[in-house]
């Protein structure tokens, strides 16, 4: 469970980036943060994986409340989040089996117990045939396809997606969204996004932020640009 | 093992800057180190050398000479007095010049002083022994090395204190190079390291192979420098071996135990490989140490 109470951001200059921000999002819930640029929806994502620390309010990640200023449990924190990012970050030098199973190597599991995790991930996201290729031989959407896998893998049950089809063309955007689906219910699904079509037809909770305010918060909602 | 090569392949250059880095910090800190351990064990070879000998007259009485080695003793600035009479004297002139019956013919042990062979705690100590001596009823001579020890002590200290200062100096120097070239190694790794830290690694996680590369290169360095030293030390012993005629052993008295410095032997050797290795660890794993905790930060 994720819970933002009074949530307020201001940077040094003064600019705002959040303001009284307040939701609370259920396990395994399916979430669309939606927003144009510089409503704070990549701000809320930075809080959760404590990237940046709010400047009031507090945020409770299950039973941690992360903004405590003597938290020293961000490792603990991230390891229970899978992030995906728009611009993939798959490293080049590292294979596709490597690349997946970075965090895995970082929790500490045995090699037998990462390839059972990573062939898992793989069946998944459809790449089960390109384990030992290298980023360079994949297209955009099959390199987006490696970066959910990678957040899926393991024991993360929240998913965070910063703009994941910002990159992608339509056909690929929608081989993406359909990744997520598969997921949906298992994990805790939150898609940071521009995209109202995707929004439109997936009918799950939207949290709408515009200015740094959560202007909306409905279940099965839309979206308008 | 792997990671350590795939990243030295990564990065050649920075990988050779760090490899010649160490090697010459390191070579120096041998060389300096062998230096320093041989000049100590010199110097305590000298001092183990009679320091002071006091010669008396013919008709000086033996317990006027066994009173003031008692004397001496009791004053807490010798360790030790050795007396040699007239008869121990004659045999160690008999001894000396065996090969010459000349000599042997001309000297008599009634003609021989009976003397003292003292021992100071601290070589400090040794003119005010020697003051002390030559103002005693029945002294006829007093000898004492003071020129060559002072010289000796002046320039062990000088040799020390100078060696210090370097040895800082190489150790900084080694220090900022190799965390210089940690830099341009991590910032390489940017990517992966951010996306580490977001994947929830520990800071622990992302420099352990840095350190490990470190401690690679600390004992390949290492390795290498002491093939090098050995070669020379084996090429130059006989001319060390025929310098150091006449002198039976140099070692080092460290109090718990005795090091041996010559004949040259494996321990010595050994210590010298263990403390350059140690060494080597030691600048490296800090320099990266600091490279990566600014980094990380």
């Amino acid at each position: 469970m994720i819970i933002f109470d009074k949530v307020c951001k201001t940077f040094p200059l003064g600019n705002s980036a959040l303001n009284d921000v307040s939701f609370t999002i259920n396990d395994n819930e399916f979430v669309f943060l939606v927003g144009p640029s510089g409503a704070g929806k990549t701000s809320i994502i930075r809080m959760i994986i404590r990237d940046l620390a709010p400047t009031s309010g507090s945020i409770m990640i299950d039973d941690l409340e992360i903004t405590k200023n003597n938290f020293n449990r961000i490792e603990i924190l991230r390891r229970k989040i899978g992030i995906v990012f728009q611009d993939f970050k798959i490293l080049p030098e590292k294979n596709i089996f490597e690349n997946i199973a970075l965090g895995l190597q970082i929790g500490g599991l045995s090699m037998k117990n990462i390839k059972k995790e990573v062939k898992e991930a793989l069946e998944l996201v459809n790449l089960s045939h390109k384990e030992k290729l290298f980023p360079v031989q994949l297209s955009a959407g099959e390199l987006q396809r490696v970066a959910i896998a990678r957040a899926v893998c393991g024991d993360r049950q929240i998913i965070i997606a910063d703009e994941p089809t910002g990159n992608l063309d339509m056909k690929t955007t929608w081989e993406i969204i359909k990744i997520f689906k598969k997921i949906e219910g298992k994990r805790t699904v939150i898609i940071a996004t521009h995209n109202a079509d995707i929004v439109n037809s997936l009918k799950k909770r939207v949290l709408v932020l515009k200015a740094g305010r959560l202007v909306k918060d409905t279940q099965k909602g839309d979206y308008e640009l | 093992m792997k990671d350590i090569i795939i990243s030295i392949r990564r990065a050649p250059y920075q990988s050779l800057a760090t490899f010649s880095n160490l090697f010459f910090t390191l070579f120096l800190s041998l060389i300096i180190l062998f230096s320093l351990t041989f000049i100590y064990g010199l110097l305590g070879y000298i001092e183990s050398r009679p320091q002071v000998t006091v010669y008396f007259k013919a008709d000086t009485a033996e317990s006027a000479i066994f009173k003031m080695r008692d004397d001496l003793i009791a004053s807490g600035k010798v360790s030790s007095a050795k007396y040699i009479s007239k008869t121990d004297a004659f045999k160690i002139y008999k001894d000396l010049n065996k090969d010459n019956p000349l000599l042997l013919e001309m000297v008599s042990a009634d003609i021989l002083p009976p003397s003292l062979e003292i021992y100071a705690v601290q070589p400090s100590y040794l003119p005010q022994i020697a003051e002390f001596l030559k103002n005693k009823p029945g002294v006829d001579e007093v000898n004492f090395q003071r020129a060559i020890i002072e010289r000796l002590i002046n320039l062990t200290n000088i040799i020390r204190k100078s060696t210090l200062v370097f040895f800082a100096f190489l150790t900084f120097n080694a220090i900022i190079t190799l965390l210089t070239i940690g830099h341009f190694k991590i910032a390489l790794k940017k990517d992966e390291i951010e996306l580490l830290r977001y994947l929830g690694a520990s800071q622990w996680y992302i420099k352990k192979p840095f350190i490990g590369e470190a401690v690679f290169f600390a004992l390949a360095s290492t390795g290498l420098i002491y093939l090098i030293f050995l070669g020379i030390i084996f090429y130059l012993q006989p001319f060390i071996s025929s310098y150091m005629n006449g002198v039976s052993g140099l070692g080092i008295d460290f109090r718990i135990f005795q090091l041996t410095v010559w004949p040259l032997n494996l321990a010595y050797l050994a210590g010298l490989y263990i403390i350059t290795v140690l060494f080597g660890i030691v600048i490296s794993v800090v320099a990266t140490l600091f490279a990566t905790q600014k980094y990380i930060k």
